[in-house]
């Protein structure tokens, strides 16, 4: 699943991105950010802070208002069916087909993917990689906990091996233990090339696995540092500035 | 993609619970209708036998034509009838043959059982009507919003699914779980007829895979409608809501409003009018008539056979000219009326066709031959029949069927009469409507069938292009 990519070019790229409802809610205001391949790029924000709708821009649920959501170059509103070939998305509560099995579910998804070529035993491979037991495969969904949904859920998102990957709370409602195992297989996803784009409000997730963060705020994308910068400071501080009002907006780049 | 969405539907739709009892209960009630159909059937092919049986049985022992009277023909029992009732049970099956004048049809199996009346018989029309449509809301009133709500619509359109192909599928994917499962229980059905001794032409096979067909479009047409009510709202509940007050205004409001409002906007005379103002033209004949009875000369004849032949071709000449005047009465009343039933009816019948439940009901019923032409078709046979028998009696007693002749015997006559053969009589071979002239009538209700399937579809399919899947 080792992807071929081009390190300068960034897979997952939100170009002075917009969205204004048509009840004239402004949800986001011109953001910026790229996450190249082999990239995690965190988003956090409080609920309504607009990590969801940049989100749905990128996957063309809406269209923006201005700007562009790119991914591996396709603009998505102009040809989302390209663009979503080259995406695998997991949802903050994944929902599959309750009378199928995990092992149907993965099936059908895979193959609306575009994944037709797997054999059973990958199924059984990815299924046990996200940290599912084997008595569950069989088991129809209608019986699974949250956690285990999620788990197939990045499993689907496993076996699209697109480049880019978005992420939206992934890791919300996991206990502990599944949650730790999520970073792992982020990691690993990150080892393969992917470019993974994370909405959440996990700030010590975030600040763990991300090589960028960005804070956003009534839509804006009012903070971003990388790893290196991060190392030199307190990004819960930062956050509850942000989230407060008293950081300072520095359209992605500024210090508070 | 297109196959991959059809193959995911049929599974979800047969893994549910729903489909296990519902096709449950479909299968039951589409062999009980094949089941009480047959043995309707047979029921009323023995009842039809008997009938004809005892009217000849009363002809037996006599010994002249002129002595017989009232004879009876019989509307004979059509296989068909049983799977698709029509009005066949409303409308009378016998009629009592004088020879000459109007023709009416008496003695329907409701009015004979009207126990059966109270709730009426199972039929294909009932199941599909009623039953089907009922069914197709319940397995796709939910198919879009349902997905919407349980997130799995997110998950797809996260990838290059088009929209297109996605509604086409679903469609298609409920269609086949739903409908095709359904051919099982018609087919099983269809070959227990033969096996009650059920047998059918090659035509009535045509007619009845026709009523199949109209019915699946009738059942595709509640699952497009479903559809459509699964795209335009975002909750299912309300979905089934809305599809269950349009299920009723379809198939219960629309065609019985269509009905009373035509009754109202064109005003039919009813029979008992016509037949009152028939009696009073009969009256006047009959006071003319007397007064030249009245004068009825025997011009100098003594013989009394030779007076009786006279006065036998004076009635008969002025009963010939009676008919004939209230032939022409009768004519031009009836067809005064017909004029206006038949304005009435294309009224009730166009504005019931906005139903399509109505659209379905008369396609079935016109396919099976039980639609409103059954009664005239049924009395324009039993008209051409009634002039071969009066040509019969003509030739048999040389006379005109009631033309009110005295029958005068002669005593004395040593020679020993010979009792009448009622086998002689000719036989009334009733001939439904041909299959061609049937698919011609249905063919505008199978279109509409399929004109609604293809609106609600482009319906449903226009709104789901711009639908918010989030």
């Amino acid at each position: 699943m080792q992807m071929q990519a081009n390190e300068t070019t960034p897979i997952i790229e939100a170009d002075n991105l917009t969205k204004r409802y048509e009840d004239g809610n402004l949800a986001l205001d011109h953001v910026h950010f790229q996450v190249k391949p082999g990239e995690i790029f965190a988003l956090l924000g409080a609920n309504g802070a607009g990590k969801t709708t940049t989100i749905n821009l990128f996957l063309n649920f809406i269209e923006p208002t201005d700007g562009e959501a790119r991914i591996d170059g396709i603009a998505t509103h102009r040809d989302p069916l390209a663009a979503k070939r080259k995406i695998a998305y997991v949802s903050e509560n994944v929902m599959l087909y309750p009378h199928f099995t995990a092992f149907q579910n993965i099936d059908y998804f895979a193959r609306i993917g575009g994944q037709t070529h797997y054999s059973d035993q990958d199924y059984h491979d990815v299924l046990r990689r996200v940290g599912l037991e084997d008595e569950a495969h069989g088991r129809k969904l209608k019986t699974f906990s949250k956690g285990m949904r999620q788990k197939c859920g990045i499993a689907i998102a496993i076996l699209k091996n697109a480049p880019a990957i978005l992420l939206d709370e992934p890791t919300s409602g996991l206990d502990p233990k599944a949650g730790h195992e999520f970073i792992d297989l982020l990691q690993s996803l990150r080892g393969e090339g992917k470019a993974i784009l994370l909405s959440t409000h996990d700030i010590f997730r975030a600040k763990t696995i991300a090589d960028e963060v960005g804070i956003m705020n009534k839509g804006m994308l009012v903070m971003k540092r990388s790893r290196a910068e991060l190392a030199n400071e307190n990004l819960e501080k930062l956050y509850i500035d942000y989230m407060t009002g008293n950081g300072v907006h520095d359209g992605g780049n500024a210090h508070a | 993609m297109l196959k991959l969405i059809i193959h995911k539907e049929l599974r979800e739709i047969i893994a549910s619970p729903k489909f296990v009892a519902s096709f449950a209960v479909t299968a039951i009630l589409i062999l009980l209708t094949f089941y009480v159909g047959a043995q309707n059937h047979r029921l009323n092919v023995s009842r039809y036998e008997a009938a004809k049986t005892a009217n000849l049985r009363k002809m037996e022992g006599l010994t002249d034509w002129m002595r017989v009277n009232n004879h009876r023909i019989f509307l004979p029992p059509q296989p068909l009838e049983s799977l698709v009732n029509g009005v066949s049970n409303d409308i009378g099956r016998t009629t009592t043959l004088h020879g000459r004048g109007e023709l009416t049809a008496q003695s329907s199996r409701y009015n004979e059982d009207p126990l059966f009346a109270v709730f009426r018989f199972l039929d294909l029309d009932f199941v599909f009507q009623i039953v089907l449509s009922l069914f197709a809301i319940l397995f796709a009133f939910d198919a879009i919003n349902g997905e919407k709500e349980r997130g799995t619509l997110r998950l797809t359109f996260a990838n290059d699914v088009p929209r297109a192909t996605y509604m086409l599928g679903k469609w298609i994917g409920a269609f086949l779980s739903v409908g095709v499962p359904l051919l099982i229980p018609i087919l099983l059905g269809t070959l227990m007829l033969p096996l009650m001794g059920v047998t059918l032409s090659g035509a009535e096979w045509v007619r009845l895979a026709l009523i199949v067909l109209a019915g699946l479009l009738y059942f595709g047409l509640f699952l497009t409608l479903a559809l459509c009510f699964s795209v335009y709202t975002h909750r299912a509940s309300n979905a089934f809501l809305g599809l269950l007050v349009t299920w009723i205004l379809v198939v219960m409001i629309i065609p019985r409003s269509a009905v009373l409002l035509a009754g109202h906007a064109v005003d039919v005379p009813t029979v008992d009018a016509l037949a009152f103002q028939k009696a009073q033209q009969r009256s006047q004949l009959w006071r003319e008539d007397r007064e030249k009875m009245r004068n009825f000369s025997t011009l100098g004849a003594s013989d009394a056979e030779k007076v009786m032949q006279r006065f036998n071709a004076f009635m008969s000449e002025l009963s010939d000219a009676r008919q004939e005047k209230m032939d022409a009465l009768a004519s031009q009343l009836n067809s005064q009326r017909r004029l206006k039933q038949n304005a009435q009816a294309r009224l009730a019948l166009g504005l019931a066709r906005l139903s399509p439940s109505a659209v379905f009901s008369l396609a079935a019923s016109r396919l099976a031959d039980t639609d409103l032409g059954m009664k005239s078709h049924y009395l324009d046979e039993a008209t051409g029949y009634q002039s071969s028998y009066a040509g019969f009696m003509k030739e048999k007693t040389g006379m005109n069927m009631g033309s009110g002749m005295v029958i005068f015997t002669t005593g004395g006559d040593e020679e020993e009469e010979k009792a009448i053969n009622p086998g002689e009589l000719p036989v009334f071979d009733y001939t439904p409507t041909p299959l061609t002239e049937a698919i011609n009538g249905a063919a505008l209700d199978l279109g509409l069938l399929v004109i609604f399937n293809l609106l609600f579809f482009a319906g449903a399919f226009v709104r789901f292009m711009r639908y918010d899947v989030r």
